[in-house]
């Protein structure tokens, strides 16, 4: 399997977007702009319905309206951040495959991470009806919150290894 | 001024930051997040009123709801990239590409001023002017600035 991902991974480095991210002066920095300007759409439109789900600030609309009205954009910033990330990987994807920091991220954390807020994001609908949210509802975005946080801290460390 | 700096740099809260791996982690991690929220929360704005994001509800309805967010994780941002900024003052206060990112944050800092004033002036009208609109395309752009020169600051100066 190790194997596998490891010639996946030399392949990825060899291809036109892989090299162009690793070795032109540009190529990186717009890369990670992309990861980011698409994690901002993302990580945003999450936190913002999290943050709204918890009861935390203005209660102008609820909580069900509010991920409604952000739910294209939310994938839409998915999608970039997605494609953000690939690019980032098919720089260096044997380094990073071997790297723990990234293995917990990509293998751990963020399949953990969108599942909790598909199912956060479904239950909204029915949580965020009322002004104020149910208990439940309140956990339901904290730990969403605490998810996309050990996500960004697995991403900080990935350097470190 | 840099005097200021490398003394702020070598003071020992500073440099127990700065040497400390799991404190240095909280403050990027702390950075990147409320840095994310922020251009998320005014980018949607600004995509409110350039017309294609959230129309099922009014440009002020959305605004009121996300300004307070956005506003708060700036000064979380703020806060966190002071501290980071302050563990390495000597090298970041001189390096013109650290300069150039915290000139592209003050504009966009001044666009978004603007367009929170003009909400409640572009709720009343029918539909928002082309020049609503502009302002609203210049400050996401600057915005994506801001994360741009994020980015270059440890590509091109290997800062941070």
């Amino acid at each position: 399997m190790f194997h596998f991902l490891l010639t996946l991974s030399k392949w990825l480095e060899s291809t036109w977007w892989g090299t162009g991210a690793r070795s032109t002066l540009w190529g990186y920095p717009f890369v990670q702009l992309t990861h980011f300007s698409g994690l901002s759409l993302w990580l945003g439109t999450n936190i913002a319905v999290d943050l709204r789900l918890l009861g935390v600030g203005k209660k102008q609309q609820t909580a069900s309206q509010l991920s409604d009205a952000l739910f294209a954009w939310n994938w839409t910033g998915f999608g970039i951040a997605v494609l953000g990330g690939f690019l980032l990987l098919s720089a260096s994807a044997s380094t990073y495959v071997q790297n723990p920091a990234f293995q917990v991220k990509l293998g751990i954390l963020v399949p953990t991470a969108l599942v909790w807020h598909i199912v956060v994001q479904r239950k909204t609908r029915g949580w965020g009806k009322t002004q104020e949210t149910p208990a439940i509802a309140k956990l339901a975005g904290l730990a969403e919150l605490l998810l996309w946080v050990c996500v960004i801290t697995a991403a900080v460390l990935i350097p470190n290894y | 001024m840099l005097n200021f700096c490398e003394w702020l740099e070598q003071t020992k809260l500073v440099s127990t930051i700065g040497g400390t791996g799991w404190m240095y982690v909280t403050f990027s991690v702390m950075h990147y997040f409320s840095w994310f929220v922020l251009v998320g929360t005014i980018v949607l704005i600004d995509l409110r009123v350039l017309g294609v994001a959230a129309r099922s509800q009014s440009v002020s309805r959305l605004a009121g709801q996300l300004f307070p967010w956005t506003w708060t994780a700036l000064g979380l941002a703020l806060f966190s990239g002071f501290v980071m900024f302050a563990t390495g003052a000597g090298d970041f206060y001189p390096d013109r590409v650290f300069r150039v990112k915290i000139g592209v944050i003050a504009l966009a800092l001044i666009f978004t001023f603007i367009v929170q004033r003009n909400v409640p002036k572009w709720d009343r009208a029918p539909s928002i002017s082309a020049g609503g609109k502009l302002l609203a395309f210049i400050s996401l752009a600057l915005w994506v600035g801001t994360i741009l020169a994020g980015v270059e600051v440890p590509a091109i100066s290997g800062l941070g």
